[in-house]
C-alpha cells in the first residue's frame, strides 16, 4: 500500500517543533511520552541498560589506561621514537577502542532488540 | 592577492553548493530518505568539517613552533574525544530524539528551567570557540592582502552570516563535507610538496630532535616553562577529550544521522578523519621552526611557511591554498558556531521563532566581531582549549550522567552546571588577569578541566538527592538505550513524539 508522507527538512521539523515548543508544548517529552509504558518491556531493558553501561565504562576507562600509556611512552622514550609515539601512535589506538565498543554495542543491541529483524 | 583570490574561489563554491545542496534535497521525493542514503559517509565528513577549526589548521602548527612538539596533544584530545562520543553519548542522544543539548536536558530533567541554564552554557562555549575563528580570519587576511585586522574580522562576520542566510542552514552537510576536503587537500597537498621543496638540510634539522632547546623537543605539553609538563598535559588531554563530547554544535549534528546505530559509526568515521588531518600541522610545525622560527604572529606559521621554503611563483601559489584551506577551516567551524549559539539565544533563552534565530545569527556574529578585537594577541589553542574545558565542566557531567544515571535530578544538575561553568571560567578568567608565575598554580588556573570537571561530577552526583528523583525518569533513561521500535531514533526521526503532539 502506497502511503503518503509529508515531506519535510530536519530544520523545518525542528522549526516547526521549536515553534510550538515555544507555547510550552514540550511538557509530553518531560517524563510523559507518548508511548505507553506497557509497550516497552521493562525487564529486558533494564537488562540492556546495565550491560551498555558496563560497556560504556570499560570503554572509557581504557581510553583513561591508553592515553596514561601513550603520555608515559612519549615523556620517557627518547629522541624521534619519543616524537614518533605522540605524532602516529595515538591515533590507530583511539580508533580500535572506537570500534570495538561500536561493535560490541551493537550486539548487544542486537541481543536485546525485542522488535525481531 | 592570489590568495585573496583563492579565499574567495572558496567563498563562491561554499555558496554554490549551498544553493545546490538546497536543490538536491527538494527533489528527492522523501528528504528522510535522501538523507539515510548519504549518511554515514557525507555526515562523517561534515562532522569532521566543522570540527578541524582554526585552531587545528593554524593554531597546532603555531603552538608547535612556540611551545614544543607537545602542542600534538592538543590533536590527540581533539580525536580522543570521539571515542567517547561513541561510547558514552551519539546513541543514545539520537535516540532522545533531543535536537541540542538544552533539549535534551529538559526531557531527561523536565525542567524548563533547566534549558535555559543550558543555554546560557551554550552561550558561553559557542563565543569562547568563536572568537579565536574570527580571529584566524582577521590575521589570515591582514597576511595575504595586507587588509587591517579589524576590517578583516568585521568581512568575514558579514560574509558568514550571509553564506549562512543564503541557504547553508539547510544544505550544512555538502557545505561542511565540501570544506573538509578543501582543508585536507589545500592543507595537505602543500606539505607534501614543502617537505620535498626543502631539501635535505632543511629536512634533517626540522626532524632534529636534540638542539638548544631541550623543553621544546620533549614530547610533552608544557605552559610557559612551568616544569610541570605531565601535569599540564594531562589537563590539556582532559580538557579536550572530554570537552570534545559536551560541545554542542558537535551533538547537534549527531541528529542527522539515520539511527542510534548509525550515530555511533559516524563518530568512529570522524576519528579516521580526523587522524589523517592531524598528520599535517606537523609538517607545518616543525619546517615552521626552521624557516620561520620567530614569527610575529605564531598562528599564521602554517602561511607563512611555503614563501620562506619556495619564494617566487610556487612560494605565493601554495602560500594561496594554505591561505584558502585556512579560511575554509574559519567558514565551516564558525557557520556551525553560530547556528548552535543563534539556535540558543532564540529558542533556549527567548523561545523564538525562525525568524528570531535569523536574528539570533546577527547578533550572535556581532557579539563575536566585537569581542575577537582585542583578542587579536591572544593564541587561538589558548581560546578554544578554554572552551572544550568550559564543556568539559558542564556538558560532560550534565550528559554522561544524564543518559546513565537516573539518580540526575533538575536540582544536582543544576547545582553541577553552576558550579562547573563558574569555576572553569572563573579559572581562565583569574589566570589572564593574576598573570601568575609558571608553575602549579598557573596550570591550573590555565588549564583548570582537571579539577573542574571532577568538582561538576561530584556536585551533580550529591546535589542529586534520591528521595526526588521523579518517578519518570527510570524510564526516561530507559528509552535512552532500549533498541528497536519504542526508541524515536531508530524509526524515523521524530516520527512517535510529532504523531503525539499532533493528537494535542
Amino acid at each position: 500500500m502506497i502511503q503518503r508522507v509529508r515531506v519535510t527538512s530536519p530544520q523545518t521539523r525542528l522549526a516547526q517543533r521549536r515553534g510550538a515548543d515555544a507555547m510550552g508544548r514540550l511538557s509530553h517529552l518531560a517524563g510523559r511520552p507518548p508511548i505507553p509504558s506497557s509497550a516497552i518491556d521493562l525487564v529486558a531493558a533494564e537488562r540492556a541498560l546495565r550491560r551498555q553501561r558496563r560497556l560504556a565504562a570499560g570503554t572509557a576507562a581504557a581510553l583513561a589506561v591508553a592515553l596514561a600509556a601513550l603520555l608515559t611512552a612519549a615523556a620517557v622514550v627518547p629522541g624521534r621514537l619519543g616524537w614518533a609515539v605522540l605524532f602516529f601512535a595515538p591515533y590507530p589506538v583511539l580508533l580500535v577502542l572506537a570500534a570495538v565498543h561500536v561493535r560490541r554495542a551493537e550486539r548487544v543491541e542486537a541481543d536485546h532488540d525485542t522488535d525481531g529483524p | 592577492m592570489l590568495g585573496l583570490a583563492a579565499i574567495m574561489l572558496v567563498l563562491i563554491a561554499s555558496v554554490v553548493i549551498g544553493v545546490w545542496g538546497v536543490r538536491a534535497a527538494r527533489s528527492t521525493p522523501d528528504f528522510l530518505v535522501a538523507s539515510r542514503s548519504i549518511v554515514p559517509g557525507w555526515n562523517a565528513l561534515a562532522i569532521a568539517g566543522e570540527y578541524v577549526s582554526a585552531a587545528s589548521v593554524l593554531g597546532l602548527a603555531g603552538l608547535l613552533v612556540k611551545n614544543g612538539v607537545g602542542a600534538m596533544w592538543y590533536a590527540v584530545g581533539f580525536t580522543a574525544g570521539y571515542v567517547l562520543v561513541a561510547a558514552l553519548v551519539a546513541g543514545p542522544m539520537r535516540r532522545s530524539g533531543a535536537y541540542t543539548v538544552p533539549d535534551f536536558a529538559e526531557y531527561r530533567l523536565g525542567s524548563p528551567r533547566i534549558r535555559r541554564m543550558c543555554g546560557l552554557v551554550v552561550l558561553v562555549i559557542m563565543l569562547l570557540y568563536l572568537l579565536p575563528q574570527f580571529k584566524a580570519a582577521g590575521v589570515v587576511l591582514e597576511l595575504v592582502s595586507g587588509i587591517p585586522y579589524w576590517i578583516g574580522v568585521i568581512g568575514a562576520g558579514l560574509v558568514v552570516s550571509s553564506t549562512i542566510a543564503v541557504g547553508g542552514m539547510r544544505s550544512a552537510t555538502y557545505v561542511q563535507a565540501f570544506h573538509y576536503i578543501v582543508k585536507l587537500v589545500f592543507i595537505a597537498g602543500p606539505a607534501i610538496v614543502l617537505i620535498v621543496l626543502a631539501g635535505t638540510d632543511r629536512r634533517e634539522a626540522a626532524l632534529a630532535t636534540t638542539g638548544p632547546d631541550p623543553d621544546w623537543a620533549r614530547p610533552l605539553l608544557d605552559l610557559d616553562g612551568s616544569g610541570h609538563s605531565v601535569l599540564a598535559t594531562v589537563s590539556v588531554l582532559v580538557a579536550t577529550t572530554l570537552g570534545a563530547m559536551g560541545l554542542p554544535h558537535v551533538v547537534m549534528r549527531f541528529h542527522t544521522v539515520a539511527g542510534a546505530r548509525a550515530a555511533r559509526r559516524v563518530a568512529v568515521s570522524v576519528i579516521v578523519l580526523l587522524s589523517l588531518f592531524y598528520l599535517f600541522p606537523i609538517v607545518y610545525g616543525l619546517l615552521g621552526r626552521i624557516v620561520v622560527p620567530n614569527p610575529e604572529e605564531t598562528d599564521v606559521v602554517p602561511v607563512l611557511v611555503p614563501e620562506a621554503i619556495a619564494p617566487g611563483t610556487v612560494g605565493a601559489v601554495l602560500t594561496a591554498l594554505v591561505a584558502a584551506g585556512a579560511f575554509a577551516a574559519f567558514l565551516s567551524t564558525s557557520s556551525g558556531l553560530l547556528l548552535a549559539l543563534a539556535g540558543g539565544l532564540s529558542h533556549d533563552l527567548f523561545g523564538g521563532s525562525l525568524s528570531k534565530l535569523r536574528l539570533g545569527v546577527l547578533a550572535g556574529t556581532a557579539l563575536a566581531v566585537v569581542l575577537s578585537l582585542p583578542a587579536a594577541d591572544v593564541d587561538i589553542n589558548v581560546l578554544v582549549g578554554w572552551a572544550f574545558a568550559v564543556a568539559a565542566s558542564t556538558f560532560c557531567p550534565l550528559l554522561t550522567l544524564g543518559i546513565w544515571w537516573r539518580g540526575l535530578t533538575a536540582t544536582g544538575a543544576t547545582a553541577g552546571l553552576l558550579v562547573g561553568a563558574a569555576s572553569s571560567t572563573g579559572a581562565a578568567l583569574a589566570s589572564v588577569i593574576l598573570d601568575l608565575p609558571p608553575g602549579t598554580w598557573s596550570i591550573l588556573l590555565a588549564q583548570p578541566a582537571l579539577w573542574t570537571v571532577p568538582l561538576a561530577f561530584a556536585t551533580m552526583a550529591a546535589a542529586s538527592r534520591p528521595g526526588s528523583v521523579p518517578d519518570w525518569a527510570g524510564e526516561a533513561v530507559l528509552r535512552l538505550h532500549v533498541p528497536g521500535r519504542y526508541s524515536t531514533g531508530d524509526t524515523g526521526p521524530i516520527r512517535v513524539r510529532d504523531r503525539g503532539a499532533a493528537s494535542r
